[in-house]
């Protein structure tokens, strides 16, 4: 029996089996074997390689968060879905911009998608809200926050990067941080 | 301040999963009596998802980034890109409708040209007439290449030659004007090998007729001459022949009219079943009884035993351009002609001293 791995596309069980792995390979080859499909889409529909980038990575999101939450079936082929995905977030963004398109040159199937939009959309709400938050939070805060939440960096560690005379010191500085964060975050 | 530090590291350590089994239910207890903890954990679990997402994103799209560098976006985006024309990006968007629409035009094109196939004549004459300037140009005006020593006053060999036939006894030569079209010198040969100096008298380009005169000094008087000129238009079926000179000597070439229009519906010309070759062009063309229907002229390439032959009404019609009084004995029309009755081989043997071949330099 023999496998036959395509280097270019990989297949869909592939793609879904590395992202529940957390596989940067398999992400790699998802990314770089669907873009041209979606580059040519947003080029034919009065877009630039800017927006193709910006909507095939925000449509490449949904499905790491679609796969990621477990509900995910294969029911379609991921090929399709994403350009579904990425043909409406497109559209979103033309109505936005206000710019009208009166017909859509399309080069694969659709499938309805809203729901996984919209969900999509609750969630990138709140990764601007926390985007910003952070952001107006200022240094030192901003960084010890995300060395201990984002890159895993034990209270030990911040410690002695920041200087601190004992690990007391740290926590009582991480936890005044994590206060304004949070009431940043809950207020935006 | 310490125990609110404390109760944080308790609740996110609860929320991690790192409390001890005695430890979870302690907590679970206070935050059952205590609605301040409750809400507490309930706001930091939303917090910590947040933050969580907020992390997988911001590694997702680093990832993302990464494979991006390695794409060559501007190589795929001039392969996909709309192209500047409208014609080739409505076939890039259509491919597939496109293919079936030739497919179909092509089996179309097949089922038509099978039917008009097998239509009868008529049908294939029609699409003849729609390439007429192809067709004219495929006729074969039936010139020689000849490469003879000419005799006499000629030095170097002919380019080209034709046949002539004379229309009076002073020298008068009629043959075809594309024979002797562009000549720098015209030369007439008779049957016996003499050659004589000719000049152009008349042209007419339309009906493809020459009128040349011996110009030569040493040129006698051919005496009366045996043919005349038919006035009416032969039928067809009506049996003819011809001399000419597609090779050094005079060859006869024997058939029947077969159409009374040339080539394309030409009603200046007849279509005559006859053997032609390159050379007989300007050959008289003789019904049995020795009457001068027309001037072979050309046979269609594609076509075997289709000559064709101008009409002998625009022999007269070139006859009257010339000086009445410049013509001694001039052919004449629509009389009887003195070889009828007499067999082919008489009729031949009188008519031959009277067709020359018509040597052209250029």
């Amino acid at each position: 029996m023999s496998i036959k791995l395509s280097s270019s596309v990989p297949t869909d069980r592939e793609v879904v089996l590395g992202i529940l792995n957390n596989s940067e390979e398999a992400l790699n080859k998802l990314y770089t074997g669907y873009y041209p499909m979606v580059l040519q889409f947003i080029l034919n529909n009065n877009g630039d390689e800017d927006d193709a980038k910006d909507v095939y990575q925000e449509a490449i999101i949904v499905l790491y968060n679609k796969i990621k939450s477990g509900d995910f079936e294969l029911s379609s082929k991921l090929k399709t879905y994403l350009y579904s995905v990425s043909r409406r977030v497109w559209l979103k963004k033309l109505a936005q911009q206000s710019k009208k398109i009166s017909n859509i040159a399309d080069f694969e199937d659709v499938l309805i998608v809203e729901e996984d939009i919209e969900q999509h959309e609750q969630k990138d709400l709140q990764f601007d809200k926390m985007k910003i938050s952070l952001e107006s939070l200022g240094e030192p805060c901003k960084t010890i926050i995300e060395d201990f939440y984002i890159h895993n960096l034990s209270m030990q560690d911040i410690c002695e990067k920041f200087g601190y005379t004992n690990s007391d010191n740290a926590k009582t500085q991480k936890y005044k941080c994590l206060q304004r964060l949070k009431k940043l975050f809950f207020q935006v | 301040m310490s125990n609110e530090i404390q109760l944080e590291a308790i609740i996110e350590d609860y929320l991690n999963g790192k409390l001890k089994p005695e430890e979870v239910q302690a907590f679970e207890q206070l935050r059952n009596n205590d609605p301040i903890v409750d809400h507490k954990v309930v706001a930091h679990k939303v917090f910590l998802d947040s933050m969580k997402q907020y992390a997988n994103v911001l590694l997702l799209k680093q990832q993302m980034d990464a494979s991006h560098q390695k794409i060559d976006v501007e190589a795929i985006s001039s392969k996909v890109k709309p192209h500047s024309s409208i014609i080739v990006r409505m076939f890039r968007n259509n491919k597939a409708a496109i293919a079936v629409a030739a497919s179909f035009l092509f089996l179309a094109m097949v089922m038509l040209y099978s039917i008009k196939n097998q239509t009868e004549q008529d049908g294939s004459f029609k699409a003849l007439n729609r390439e007429v300037s192809q067709i004219k140009r495929s006729q074969n005006t039936l010139i020689r290449n000849i490469n003879t020593n000419a005799q006499n006053t000629s030095v170097a060999p002919a380019k080209f030659g034709g046949s002539g036939f004379a229309i009076s006894s002073n020298g008068y030569i009629l043959t075809n004007y594309h024979v002797i079209k562009g000549a720098d010198s015209l030369y007439v040969q008779n049957s016996k090998g003499v050659s004589f100096k000719v000049k152009a008298a008349y042209t007419d380009p339309v009906n493809d007729i020459a009128i040349l005169k011996i110009s030569d000094v040493s040129f006698e008087n051919l005496g009366s001459l045996p043919y005349s000129i038919k006035r009416n238009t032969a039928g067809i079926g009506e049996s003819v022949y011809t001399l000419g000179y597609p090779k050094d000597d005079v060859v006869l070439g024997d058939g029947y009219v077969s159409s009374k229009t040339g080539i394309n519906g030409d009603s200046l010309a007849y279509q005559v079943a006859i053997p032609v070759n390159p050379g007989n062009s300007g050959g008289p063309l003789l019904d049995n009884n020795g009457n001068i229907v027309g001037v072979i002229n050309g046979k269609e390439m594609k076509v075997d035993g289709a000559a064709f032959a101008v009409k002998s009404k625009y022999i007269m019609e070139a006859l009257n351009a010339i000086p009445n009084d410049s013509l001694s004995k001039r052919i004449a029309y629509g009389k009887r002609s003195p070889l009828q009755g007499l067999k082919r081989n008489k009729q031949v043997e009188k008519i031959q001293d009277f067709v020359f071949m018509v040597k052209v330099y250029n």
